[in-house]
């Protein structure tokens, strides 16, 4: 469970980040959601599905990473296995908040209880600090580069949502999502069944009339749709690394 | 008639009277012949609806996806729940703990083996009442049971119902669902819905003003309507949608009425509107009704109020013995609440279809709310006369007649499936309940097949018409939940295959666990709805 505060300069001038621990929060995940914008760099590695939250029934935009509820098969010891990490990992231990509900200002905030979260109190400083190890603040009170890149990943992920809203919105009136149902045997003859997954129908995307793709190519989603579709491929992948852990 | 009148084309439909029979017929027609047909509604302004019929079927499912409505935004502005079923209280003995189902999802196996018969055998029969001398009860057969009741060993939406459940999650696409469902609506705002999406999406015209007469073409036809300010509205077809009024078929063509209250006493009603003590009440997946000593009470949660009412037979009980039973199940908040008071004149018309004029709704007919037969019939009514448009005056009344038929068919056997319901009380209160189970109240068509049902249960081949309302299934539910016991002794040999029988009722078993694991409470769904909505897919 995450422990958001808000960031302030007084608050954390001794509060670092370990980036080589942020990989650790894909545990357990095995969809991950994305934002159209990397959809392009997700496709080449994992497949792109929709599937719905189960508390609001709401689709989310999401890479797919393992074929059990709590399995990801990108993560190995801790590390993620690709060339690209989502920006949903990415940006931790920061996350978007505002100081009070009814607030119209967005303020950053830290998970203090993230395994990539350390401060450097005198008694950490007797210890050794992990070398890769980044602060928020200079000693003068000025944000750090890294601090810096960190909120434009916030401010990117914020945008994106909105963006990634807009392709769902399209998705669903346009009618071009349809069910995906997966039955995939392992090589050790087990087998699994994957439900509760969506893409894109291809058939009704050929059928398209003119007017709705080019109003997709103006919003800039028909790169995302596309992306989606040819990122289904990737499920190989993710059996072969399935069938690598158990041990074929 | 002239050859042109003959070869004349349905262009224009006139639909006479708003309400959820207007609208849904208007809607119906348009979605189907849009663009072809020009479709015009007159409604009397100030006219309050009758507002009668909460309750639908599993057919409000179609026929809202035949209307392109969004199931989201039904659900939200009609402030709709959903419906599993009914839940019939104390109509057995009247005892407190009395009641049964008739649920909307098929009994377990039915079609695939005589699951009833197995039942009644298996319960009569089996090892657990195994003093039978009749029968030997075989090793396979004992291993079945122990059996409850026939709705509960062999559905698993009782389950789902008794615990307050939805049919679905939110997860669920619209119109699809874990266990078959209707709905329960607030008929004012389900008719405000209707006329808002029939004028904006549908191209329905509506004209607000009363009709005070009708103009006759030379063969009896209707050539227009007199309207008090927009002049003659003439049309191809006309329907009457004008309520118990009956404006055109009734009072124009003096279509003769069928009354029916020699089989069914009840003729009156009082309604009442009864709020949820909290904002998160749980709402009733399915209707209640409670037999009471001169009638029975209605009970149905919406989203925001519960729908209650007493319908009784006033020449067994007066007004004011009826008004104090219906207070009684209130209880003292009825003190606050206004209750209305609704003749209810049972039967039809005769016919309801005459020259170029249908009546849809109460024009048509109106009989107790016992099965929430009243919007499926304006679904049926709408859905055949959208699909069966006449393209010509001429095949109109082939037409006519066909729908005659089908809809005098229809009347009998939801009267006959109603009666059904209280020849096999055994309660004995009151002279409404004895005189119910005299034979010369009971229609001779339902006394044959009670004949029959003495030695088997109801099968599909009992009901052969494509225009059947009420399948086998429904007639079991009743038959075995008012406690009737068919005699299945000389069909144990033909009762061979227990071990199927054993898989119904384990995956009966199978299907509550499930079910109750995964559905919300209907209240939650509601809400979820009102926050999130269904998606589409």
């Amino acid at each position: 469970m995450a422990n958001l505060v808000a960031v302030q300069p007084a608050l954390h001038q001794h509060l670092l980040v370990v980036p080589s621990q942020i990989d650790t929060h894909a545990a357990g995940q095995n969809l991950i959601p994305l934002i159209p914008a990397e959809l392009s760099h997700v496709a080449t590695q994992l497949p792109v599905v929709l599937a719905k939250n189960g508390q609001t029934g709401q689709f989310v935009l999401a890479a797919l990473t393992g074929f059990a509820v709590q399995e990801n098969l990108m993560l190995e010891q801790g590390h993620w296995q690709g060339i690209y990490l989502p920006l949903q990992i990415q940006r931790q231990p920061f996350f978007v908040g505002k100081a009070t509900p009814d607030a119209a200002d967005y303020v950053v905030c830290i998970d203090l209880d993230s395994p990539a979260t350390l401060f450097s109190t005198e008694r950490l400083g007797a210890q050794r600090l992990p070398a890769d190890a980044e602060a928020l603040f200079n000693a003068d009170g000025s944000e750090t580069a890294y601090y810096r890149d960190a909120k434009l990943k916030l401010a990117q992920l914020l945008q994106g949502e909105q963006q990634r809203e807009l392709l769902l919105s399209e998705l669903l009136a346009l009618r071009l999502l349809q069910p995906m149902s997966l039955e995939i045997t392992f090589a050790d003859q087990s087998i699994t069944k994957l439900n509760g997954l969506y893409t894109i129908d291809e058939q009704q995307l050929a059928q398209l009339p003119a007017e709705h793709l080019v109003r997709l190519h103006q919003q800039g989603l028909l790169g995302a749709v596309y992306a989606i579709l040819g990122s289904a491929a990737q499920i190989y992948g993710l059996i072969a690394r399935k069938n690598k852990q158990l041990g074929y | 008639m002239t050859q042109q009148s003959h070869t004349q084309h349905i262009n224009t439909v006139v639909i006479v009277g708003g309400g959820n029979a207007g609208w849904l017929t208007a809607g119906r027609i348009a979605a189907k012949h849009q663009g072809q047909v020009r479709v015009i509604l007159i409604e009397s302004p100030g006219i309050p609806p009758i507002g009668v019929g909460e309750g639908t079927w599993p057919t409000m499912r179609s026929t809202l996806l035949a209307l392109g409505i969004s199931e989201t935004d039904f659900i939200r502005e009609c402030d709709a729940t959903f419906k599993q079923g009914a839940k019939f209280a104390r109509w057995v003995d009247g005892s407190p703990e009395d009641f049964y189902y008739h649920p909307l999802v098929l009994p377990q196996g039915f079609g695939k083996a005589d699951m009833a018969a197995y039942w009644l055998h298996g319960s009569l029969h089996g090892s657990l009442h195994g003093t039978s001398a009749t029968t030997d009860v075989s090793p396979a057969m004992a291993n079945v049971g122990p059996f409850s009741s026939f709705s509960n060993d062999l559905c698993y939406q009782e389950a789902i119902c008794e615990r307050g459940l939805a049919p679905k999650t939110i997860r669920h696409a619209e119109f699809a669902a874990v266990a078959n469902y209707a709905y329960h609506l607030d008929s004012g705002k389900f008719g405000v819905f209707l006329q808002r999406h029939c004028m904006e999406k549908l191209g329905v015209e509506h004209i607000q003003d009363d009709v005070i007469a009708v103009q006759s073409a030379s063969n009896g036809d209707i050539a227009a309507v007199q309207t008090q300010n927009h002049g003659l509205i003439a049309g191809d077809l006309f329907v009457d949608c004008t309520g118990f009024k009956s404006l055109l078929l009734g009072k124009h063509y003096q279509v003769p009425f069928k009354r029916c209250d020699d089989v069914l006493f009840i003729d009156t009603a009082l309604a009442v509107q009864v709020p949820y003590e909290t904002s998160d009440a749980p709402i009733a997946s399915h209707t209640i009704s409670t037999a009471q000593d001169c009638g029975w009470i209605w009970d149905i949660g919406l989203q925001h109020r519960r729908g209650v009412g007493y319908v009784y037979a006033s020449r067994y009980c007066s007004e004011a013995e009826a008004r104090e039973t219906l207070a009684r199940y209130v209880g003292p908040a009825i003190a606050d609440l206004a209750v209305r008071k609704i003749p209810i004149e049972s039967g039809h018309r005769t016919r309801f279809w005459q020259n170029n004029c249908v009546a849809v709704g109460l024009s048509a007919g109106f009989l107790e709310p016992l099965e929430a037969s009243a919007l499926v019939l304006v679904e049926l009514s709408a859905q055949m006369i959208a699909e069966q448009l006449p393209a010509t005056r001429g095949v109109m009344d082939i037409v006519a007649r066909r729908f005659n038929e089908t809809f005098l068919y229809r009347w009998d056997k939801i009267i006959d499936f109603l009666k059904l319901h209280y020849i096999l009380s055994q309660r004995d209160d009151s002279a409404f309940w004895r005189d119910n189970r005299d034979l010369a109240t009971i229609p001779q068509s339902l006394q044959d097949l009670m004949q029959l049902w003495q030695h088997r249960a109801p099968g599909d081949l009992d009901f052969t018409s494509n225009n059947e309302v009420f399948p086998a299934a429904s007639y079991q539910y009743v038959l075995y939940g008012m406690g009737f016991r068919s005699e299945t002794a000389r069909q144990s040999r033909q009762l061979n295959n227990w071990d199927f029988v054993a898989s119904q009722l384990q995956q009966n078993r199978k299907m509550i666990d499930q079910a109750l694991t995964l559905l919300p409470s209907n209240r939650e769904l509601i809400d979820k709805i009102r926050q999130y909505g269904f998606q589409n897919i």
